[in-house]
């Protein structure tokens, strides 16, 4: 349990994040990298879509985070006849000494941390309710805006669009989403370890690592991690790469419509913070806004058809906006 | 690492010796590339000290890389990121100078953080002393280059010393004309003409700023002419006359003394004839008959008219007794034969200029058949293709000579020879005489037609029984044949410069094709 200080000291926090990551190792199999991006997220205040198959974990995942991390927990199962009201609340009739009168009933999303499962199986109309709960930490019902708890955390998991019986998230709320993680298939071994581990009696039981303020302190500390001018323009550079009116790369021209937005930028200098301090550093490098470029803007590229005709993925364009845009540190 | 400032001394002192090298080698390709250049310039265009100013631009390439090398020195901040690039630093001590003088909440363990790395690495391998090789071995490949072009013979070198030998050719005949003028500005008799000292002048000057001796025979001629129209065209007759008195007065008794001082000089007999003049009255009736008897015979042969009168005036004053005006007519004889000493004095100036101006022009022309034979030797020794040129020339030439001694005369000139000298007892003449226009035609042979080298002969054609030579293989015969001759015969140096002259533009017609 990390103690709560008005100032957290920078080495605490990564204590903090060795700790929880070490956690749920525990119980999570492997995706070291996909834990790695979940907690960066959370300490960069960030929400986080998973993608992938079912089955991979990602519903344990965010379960086990809830669990380490002492934070009020809230499941939502998105399904198409899913209501707006149904996540954000509504007014109900009580009747309190033969008076009637409407009563807010907050609905899950007032937890810190929400797993949104299978998003992608709502209609859009109940996906868009999340938008101002993602943005700006609100929910307004009827006339009445209340803020929600602090930390707030939405971890969504999403099939593949192209599965049957799922509607694609609209651009403006995947801009909302910090990181997307692609959860991979697992390794052979990794899938045995996980058979081992499941199909026992017992199962790990986790403890929880930090609370609320440590988390918030953390979240403050990581805002603080110094960056040089010449790895923001590193940055930005690579932003303006992903634009097809902007970038050097002839692949960017072809396959991307939209290149991703200054939120993007943002969560690339943000995420590169919590990164450098993860990896016990008081600056960010090169690698550090390198290593966050696929999660921060893979769901902030959006890309022609043509792309998907000729089978090129958003990751295979950010690798090679990656690849090219190195030679700018040398040059810079 | 004490402090961050100490971080970038240190990595400064790396970069200034890793880039040093680098330089070095700059220098080492711009010299060599330098060097190159000017050698094969030097090939192209005939420069005199080549070697100097190859060797000049040695230096000027080393301040120039050394200059860039100041002048490209690497900001601390770009050190800074180097030796994060290279020692894997992850930006810690480019973001700690950047935030050197923050104060933030992570500033001061980012400089910690910044310095305790630097100290662990090795910030002289930040930049790691290393050489291009492709930079190594292009520099040996110009270097190698410009040295064996530098040992290989050079077509100019030939080019430069004809330039040096014609401009000393020309110095030397410069200094001819020179030496000339010093001979003739040394004290003596009678006073130099002014002109005669101004054409030499002009002569030196022109054929010392001409481009080469053949430019500089040019103007020989042309001041040969301008001497020669400074000389008095009646000298000859008049000392003609002179010389006929003298003959004259030579067989009478009281003439005999004048006759001798005539023939000494023309000053001493225009001396001697006032003496006679003055003795008149003591001569016998038969001395003044014997005397005006030959002063008659010599004006009769007299070829100037006012010497002619005034040997006639005396004679027929002595015949009639009139001592006074026989005296004032020798006195007229004997200031005659003063005009005549005063002319003769400025042709013996002209004369010895004209042998000055012959002296020089024997210099150049040495030189210019050497260019020429040269120039010929290079267009034979080179074919070239193509249809040549036919070139023709018309000259015309008259000529007027006058010739000084016993006897006058004058002389017709044509076809490019000078006038002859006048006809004499024991005289000899000098003539003069503008080129005359040739009317010959020039043949230039053509090109060798197309499967037939120019060293083959020619087919036959219907009636000849000799095959043709080429051109190229019998011209420097010619020329050096005709240069022989001329020079050995008694023509004019004019005219040897026209046959000089020709002989050239055969070359250059030649070359030109």
């Amino acid at each position: 349990m990390i103690a709560e200080e008005p100032r957290l000291d920078p080495v605490r926090v990564t204590e903090l994040a060795q700790s929880l990551e070490s956690e749920l190792a525990r119980l999570i199999v492997g995706q070291k990298a996909l834990v790695r991006d979940t907690v960066i997220a959370l300490v960069a205040a960030g929400h986080t879509l998973l993608e992938g198959v079912p089955g991979l974990g990602k519903t344990v995942l965010v379960r086990s985070i809830g669990q380490a991390l002492d934070l009020k927990f809230a499941r939502i199962q998105f399904t198409p006849d899913l209501m707006p009201a149904d996540i954000v609340g509504t007014n109900v009739i009580r009747e309190d000494k033969g008076r009637r009168e409407f009563q807010y009933q907050a609905g899950p999303l007032f937890a810190n941390l929400v797993l949104a499962d299978e998003v992608n199986r709502a209609t859009p109309k109940t996906q868009s309710a999340l938008l101002e709960a993602m943005q700006e930490r609100t929910v307004t019902v009827g006339t009445e805006t209340r803020a929600l708890p602090a930390p707030f955390f939405v971890l969504a998991t999403q099939n593949p669009i192209e599965l049957e019986g799922t509607y694609p998230l609209p651009e403006a709320q995947l801009d909302r989403f910090f990181f997307k993680s692609i959860v991979p298939f697992p390794t052979e071994i990794e899938l045995l370890e996980i058979a081992r581990r499941t199909t026992g009696n017992t199962t790990p039981q986790l403890k929880a690592v930090a609370g609320a303020d440590a988390l918030l302190a953390a979240q403050k500390v990581a805002r603080e991690v110094p960056i040089a001018e010449h790895v923001l323009v590193y940055a930005g550079k690579l932003i303006s790469a992903t634009h097809p009116d902007r970038t050097e790369l002839d692949s960017v021209r072809r396959y991307v419509r939209f290149g991703a937005s200054p939120r993007g930028l943002q969560t690339l200098v943000l995420a590169g913070k919590v990164r450098a301090l993860l990896e016990g550093r008081y600056n960010v490098a090169y690698d550090d806004i390198a290593a966050v470029a696929h999660p921060a803007l893979r769901h902030r590229v959006f890309l022609q058809f043509e792309a998907e005709a000729d089978d090129v993925t958003a990751d295979q364009l950010i690798d090679e906006i990656v690849e090219k845009t190195a030679k700018a540190k040398v040059a810079g | 690492m004490s402090s961050l400032e100490a971080v970038v001394r240190e990595l400064r002192l790396s970069a200034a010796r890793a880039s040093a090298l680098r330089y070095l080698l700059h220098a080492l390709l711009a010299s060599a590339a330098w060097i190159l250049a000017i050698v094969i310039v030097a090939r192209f265009v005939p420069l005199d000290q080549v070697l100097k100013i190859a060797a000049a631009g040695v230096p000027l390439a080393f301040a120039g890389v050394a200059a860039a090398w100041v002048a490209a020195r690497p900001r601390p901040m770009r050190l800074m990121r180097t030796a994060d690039l290279t020692l894997g630093l992850k930006e810690r001590l480019s973001t700690a100078w950047e935030r050197r003088s923050e104060h933030g909440p992570m500033d001061g363990e980012l400089r910690r953080d910044a310095l305790e790395k630097a100290a662990r690495a090795q910030l002289q391998a930040a930049f790691p002393v290393g050489i291009r090789r492709g930079e190594v071995l292009l520099t040996a490949a110009v270097a190698i280059a410009a040295l064996g072009l530098v040992l290989l013979p050079n077509p100019m070198d030939q080019v430069l010393a004809q330039r040096r030998a014609d401009h000393a050719a020309q110095a030397k005949a410069a200094t001819t004309i020179a030496a000339t003028e010093k001979k003739l500005a040394a004290p003596s008799p009678a006073p130099v003409d002014p002109q005669v000292q101004k054409i030499l002048q002009d002569t030196r000057a022109r054929i010392a700023a001409a481009t080469d001796p053949r430019s500089a025979l040019q103007n020989i001629t042309p001041a040969e002419q301008q001497l020669l129209q400074l000389s008095d065209p009646q000298t000859p007759a008049r000392a003609s006359a002179a010389q006929n008195l003298a003959n004259s007065l030579s067989a009478t008794g009281s003439g005999h003394a004048a006759a001798q001082a005539i023939n000494a000089s023309p000053a001493q007999g225009a001396q001697a004839m006032r003496s006679l003049a003055s003795q008149l009255q003591n001569l016998s009736p038969s001395d003044r008959a014997e005397l005006a008897k030959a002063l008659a015979a010599a004006a009769q042969q007299s070829q100037d008219p006012q010497m002619a009168a005034s040997l006639q005036q005396a004679s027929a004053a002595l015949s009639k007794a009139d001592l006074n005006a026989a005296a004032l007519a020798l006195g007229g004889v004997a200031s005659q034969l003063d005009a005549l000493q005063q002319q003769e004095s400025n042709d013996q100036e002209i004369a010895a200029a004209l042998n000055g101006l012959e002296a020089a022009r024997q210099q150049l022309a040495s030189q210019a058949d050497r260019d020429a034979a040269q120039a010929g030797a290079t267009a034979s020794g080179s074919p070239r293709p193509g249809a040549g040129g036919a070139g023709s020339g018309n000259s015309n030439s008259s000529g007027n000579g006058s010739g000084s001694g016993n006897g006058s005369g004058n002389g017709n000139g044509n076809g490019g020879s000078g006038g002859t000298g006048g006809r004499g007892t024991s005289g000899s003449g000098a003539g003069q005489g503008t080129g005359a226009q040739s009317t010959e035609r020039v043949y230039v042979p053509a090109g060798p037609v197309s499967g037939q080298s120019e060293t083959d002969p020619a087919p036959l054609g219907p009636g000849q029984d000799v095959p043709l030579t080429p051109y190229t293989q019998v011209i420097q015969s010619y020329q050096q044949t005709a240069l022989e001759a001329a020079d050995q015969s008694l023509i004019p140096g004019s005219e040897r410069d026209l046959v000089r002259a020709y002989f050239s533009s055969l070359g250059e017609s030649g070359t030109g094709s």
